[in-house]
């Protein structure tokens, strides 16, 4: 066929082209970088995409700054903190930092910013990230107190990522709206230009303090490109036009790094996926309802061949509802095999021996949804199926409008089961178990400060989810990136792109 | 010709009122827009504020004609996503996808008719063939699948071009044929039906036959005639343009009204949809009724209809 | 020129003029034989597919079709990304296809044609309000409305051919609305009427026959229309949900190997528009044998 012609002579010449490459990327000093979505705003606190977290990293600090590597709390606005008691911390904050517009870095700021978010009328979001303290002090010019409203043991946390400094002046004079198009910040790089939704240019500060766990930036200049279609964003790489790409597709990842021509690199995340099932009977009486029923899903979905054969890289299956580095997830829970004969049976005993047919939801990942469809269907289990975007699906599930759906969430990178575990199992909107024991013991370790008591609890609420089975751990989501051959960079597993650690080669 | 002017203008706004209705009734019966201002973090009892606050809790009727006043007033609302003036995201995005359309209206239009003629010059020849085929081809191609082999061609390998973005015109030189080559087929066949017709009437083989010149037949009084209806089709196909946009301007990352439309229907963002509703249909139509204009003062007989 | 086309008196009847036309008619034989095999195809389906298009094999991914070295006589035309046989599920999107184009055709023709029969032949009111009904359809955007029924009703092969239905139907009103017109104006209209023959008998018995010509050509171009426009939801998600092997669907669910595995989507496109070529190509042939002079 003439198309089947012009085809093979187009991967000939895609091929040819890609070898011809000439990466402006390096010869003037500035990673060009793609994203495939527009932001709402690049303020910190008015955006909740992981783009959005990137960025703030670039560009704000933090009193503390969680090592990657580590997991460690190192100081980087404060120098060093004290719990004066459960409730109360204090910090020491660092002298001689100037933010990009010239304003000095002190305590002001601090209050400023803390006070700011935390009220709920500026409508601060994740509104989590924001309303667990009830005050803010200043000691001294270099020294603040922090009145939490009760126990909340991922304080450090939060203290060490998304909480960041903002200068206190040119807040109060411009507010949020001013920001979003003129950031300004202490951290490695500061914002040159913003074209909201479309393209924002970066430079290094080189007026950045030195002490920073952070480190000062190797690179000079990032431009981050909103590009939404994901060949145009591997037509740009190849054509040279931008350096590094992540959320490639695992099939072309791999196709990509068997032509040899780009460094590609694969990396877990905190995201995991997971079944939710109408155990309590929210949305309707259904066999979801039934312990038996959601024990034969966990049986007949093929975890492993999914894994392998879809989600690849450094994915694996997760058998409790949390990530597990996350602090208080544990694998030591019920687990359940691939057995599709045991599913069969305890369908049967349930009453279900001809298998029964169900609505289910999904937002992405169309192809893993199809394939546990599959498996559905060979143990009888019928499902109408509707893929809806995000913002639907969310709705429609939050409403009680969906008896069995599949789902991920990735915890906004926090390493703390309170951030996934209690999201979805204490009671709230996505909640459909409701079960009494799970929301007692995630309120023992969402509240308690003893890390032994918080793990104990976890595990408690963690086993009796998995052994229940109101909702079914699927498998950990890995990210791949693909980049120029000029760059070194190295992903981390909180799946937080670390411009300022990156190099040319 | 007053009159007539008058009467065209009134039907077409009560054409874009009622396409601006509908569209609002589609838009909240597709979505709840308490949920979707309140956003992801909100509890049940927020949603319930943010209803009665907003007044979503009343007919639609009611909440439309609210919306309309504002809207004519020049207050289209904030946009749920970006928090700004949904008049400001548009008036910034609209350029852009007019650009684009404007060029590639006038790019189908200059590779169509002047292949409309030769081919009806030349019934059953090989332009003709051509041609035909051309237009079917260019009606059966997925316009992603097209943009994205030029892409591969023109700027991965031949480096003749920009891949995607908007800052220069070489930008704009792809989807501009992308967007066109869709329009071209219907302009093309509609001008080579037309001269056909012309060209077998009788105060053409009269011109012939008075010894002028074949391109002044052809072109002063063959072509005159025979635009009329491409002039109402190109008007028409321009307003699917603006449709038609969501795939090129996802493609090129064009960030304009197209592309805007598409994300904010996903992100159940109703303010700034039922702006760009709006936006485009008063745009179809007012193209709709210059086109009208135009066809009345190129021929007489459609005014007294 | 069989001598059985040709009369006693040498003129050739209406019957052998007709298919002196089919026979110089090249272009329309094709595309009657490409429809023609589609329909078979679709129809002897579950006979000639190699395997079930919807058994998914996660250890059979992405093979490649026969013609590349990594490619075997089992997956004669490759798998999907989800280990489904290829030429299986062309086999039954041919089905899919042609129902959404027959489907939406004749959905919309038949809500066009009464609309742009009534406005032809009662003028007045009644054209003001069809002529007003075509402009808004016009002016709306298809996307919308496509997505609005999604979101209210959820996808399937029956929405997605009743929303096409309800968007192309204005062709049809257009064309059938100055068919009618003309026939309107025709002297054996007015001779049923003067007869005294009833309205809706004179619609029947004197202008349908008259219009279906057009008709005909028209359905054929919409149907074609309905099914790129199938293509084209499926793009955005809105069209045919999967597993469903819809062309269309398969189109879009190759985009994303497109500059690494090019046949995922050069053999459905390649069906795709061989069928709308035919499509069209018949279309052409029946305007050009029953009524040269409305070539379009």
């Amino acid at each position: 066929m003439k198309r089947q012609f012009l085809l093979t002579i187009t991967s000939m010449a895609l091929a040819a082209g890609i070898s011809g490459v000439a990466h402006a990327g390096k010869s003037d000093d500035t990673l060009n970088v793609a994203i495939d979505r527009e932001l709402e705003s690049v303020d910190n606190y008015y955006n909740t995409a992981r783009e959005g977290i990137v960025i703030s990293r670039m560009v704000w600090d933090a009193l503390l700054y969680r090592d990657p590597a580590t997991n460690e709390y190192l100081p980087n606005l404060a120098t060093s903190y004290k719990w004066v008691d459960s409730t109360t911390l204090e910090f020491d904050l660092r002298q001689g930092v100037t933010f990009h517009n010239g304003e000095k870095f002190d305590a002001d700021d601090v209050v400023y910013t803390l006070d700011y978010v935390s009220d709920p009328n500026n409508g601060a979001k994740p509104a989590r990230n924001v309303n667990w303290w009830e005050s803010t002090e200043k000691l001294g010019d270099y020294k603040v107190r922090l009145n939490l409203k009760k126990e909340f043991p991922a304080a450090l946390e939060f203290l060490s990522g998304p909480i960041v400094m903002y200068p206190n002046e040119y807040y109060a004079e411009v507010g949020p709206e001013g920001m979003a198009l003129k950031p300004v910040g202490t951290g490695p790089y500061a914002v040159t230009s913003v074209e909201p939704g479309k393209r924002y240019k970066f430079k290094r500060y080189d007026g950045y303090h030195s002490s920073s766990p952070k480190g000062q930036a190797s690179i000079g200049n990032v431009v981050i490109r909103t590009i939404a279609e994901s060949n145009t964003q591997l037509a740009e790489l190849f054509s040279g036009g931008i350096d590094w790409i992540w959320k490639v597709k695992p099939d072309q990842a791999e196709r990509i790094e068997a032509q040899g021509q780009f460094t590609v690199k694969n990396s877990s995340t905190m995201r995991i996926g997971y079944l939710n099932f109408d155990a309590m009977g929210r949305h309707s009486k259904n066999p979801m309802n039934d312990v038996r029923v959601r024990r034969a899903i966990a049986h007949a979905i093929d975890r492993e061949g999914i894994v392998n054969a879809l989600v690849k890289g450094e994915s694996m299956v997760v058998h409790s509802l949390c990530f597990p580095s996350q602090f208080g997830c544990t694998q030591d829970v019920p687990k359940y095999d691939y057995n599709p004969e045991k599913a069969k049976q305890l369908l049967a005993e349930a009453g279900y021996a001809d298998g029964f047919e169900i609505p289910f939801l999904a937002y992405r990942n169309r192809d893993y949804a199809e394939a546990m469809i599959n498996n559905l269907n060979a143990v009888g289990i019928k499902t109408n199926f509707e893929y809806l975007k995000y913002a639907a699906f969310r709705d429609k599930v939050q409403d009680g409008g969906s008896p069995f759906n599949f789902g991920t969430w990735g915890s906004y990178s926090i390493n703390d089961v309170s951030a996934i575990t209690s999201h979805f199992q204490s009671g709230g909107k996505d909640d459909y178990s409701k079960d009494a024991e799970v929301i007692k013991q995630l309120g023992i370790g969402d509240s308690s400060v003893d890390p032994t008591v918080r793990k104990d609890a976890y595990k408690a609420a963690l086993s009796r989810i998995s052994g229940e089975v109101f909702m079914f751990p699927l498998w950990s989501y890995n990210t791949w990136y693909a980049f120029s051959k000029e760059v070194d960079f190295n992903p981390t597993p909180d799946e937080i792109p670390r411009f300022f650690t990156a190099k040319w080669l | 010709m007053i009159y007539y002017t008058i009467k065209r203008l009134g039907l077409a706004l009560l054409v874009a009122l009622t396409v601006s209705f509908i569209s609002f009734g589609l838009l909240y019966l597709s979505s709840d827009p308490a949920i979707a201002m309140a956003g992801e973090t909100a509890s049940d009892a927020d949603i319930e504020a943010i209803r009665k606050l907003y007044g979503f809790d009343r007919p639609i009727l009611v909440q439309y004609f609210d919306w309309l006043q504002r809207a004519m007033g020049g207050d289209l609302g904030k946009s749920y996503y970006f928090r700004t003036d949904v008049s400001a995201l548009i008036g910034e995005r609209l350029p852009t996808t007019m650009t684009l359309g404007v060029c590639a209206i006038t790019f189908a239009i200059v590779l169509s008719v002047p292949l409309g003629v030769a081919a009806a010059i030349r019934p059953n020849s090989l332009v003709d063939r051509v041609a035909l085929f051309l237009s079917v081809m260019g009606q059966a191609l997925p316009s992603f699948w097209f943009a994205l082999m030029l892409i591969v061609f023109l700027s991965v390998n031949l480096r003749l071009l920009p891949t995607s973005g908007s800052d220069t015109w070489l930008h704009f030189v792809m989807p501009t044929v992308v967007l066109g080559y869709y329009a071209a087929p219907a302009i093309m066949r509609l001008t080579r039906t037309g001269m056909l017709e012309v060209l077998s009437t009788d105060y053409i083989r009269t011109a012939r036959a008075k010894g002028l010149r074949p391109w002044v037949v052809l072109f002063k009084h063959a072509l005159r005639n025979a635009i009329i209806p491409v002039v109402s089709l190109a008007a028409v196909q321009f307003g699917f343009m603006l449709g038609g946009s969501i795939v090129v301007e996802t493609i090129f990352a064009l960030h304009g009204a197209g592309f805007l439309a598409w994300e904010s229907i996903t992100r159940n963002d109703l303010p700034t949809v039922q702006g760009l509703i709006l936006v485009f249909s008063l745009f179809y139509i007012v193209l709709t009724f210059f086109a009208d204009l135009l066809n009345a003062w190129l021929d007489p007989r459609i005014r007294i209809n | 020129m069989a001598s059985s086309d040709t009369q006693p008196n040498g003129a050739t009847s209406v019957y052998g003029l007709m298919k002196k036309r089919v026979r110089g008619h090249q272009g329309m034989i094709i595309g009657s034989l490409i429809v023609l095999s589609v329909l078979l195809i679709a129809l002897l389906a579950p006979l000639i597919a190699p395997h079930d298009p919807y058994q998914q094999d996660l250890l059979k991914r992405l093979i490649p079709p026969v013609w590349d070295s990594r490619g075997s006589w089992e997956h004669i035309l490759g798998t999907d990304h989800l280990g489904r046989d290829y030429l299986s599920r062309l086999i039954y999107g041919a089905r899919i296809s042609l129902l959404i184009g027959i489907g939406a055709a004749l959905i919309s023709g038949i809500i066009g044609t009464i609309m742009g029969v009534m406005a032809g032949y009662f003028g007045g009111r009644v054209d003001m309000i069809v002529t007003f009904m075509i402009t808004v359809r016009l002016s709306m955007p298809v996307v919308l409305v496509a997505l609005a029924v999604v979101a209210i009703v959820g996808g399937s092969l029956q929405v997605v051919i009743t929303v096409l239905g309800l968007l192309l139907w204005d062709r049809f009103a257009v064309v059938m609305r100055s068919s009618t017109l003309q026939i309107r104006s025709m002297d054996y209209v007015a001779a049923a009427r003067a007869v005294g023959c009833s309205t809706s008998r004179v619609l029947v018995t004197e202008v349908m026959p008259n219009v279906v010509n057009n008709l005909i050509v028209i359905a054929t171009i919409e149907i074609a229309h309905a099914i790129i426009l199938e293509a084209a939801l499926s793009f955005l998600g809105l069209g045919v949900q999967p597993p469903l092997p819809s062309w269309g669907l398969m189109v879009s669910e190759g985009k994303d190997m497109m500059l690494f595995e090019a046949w995922l989507i050069t053999i459905p496109g390649v069906a795709l528009f061989l069928l709308v070529l035919a499509i069209n190509l018949m279309g052409d042939g029946v305007r050009d044998i029953t009524a040269p002079e409305n070539r379009n």
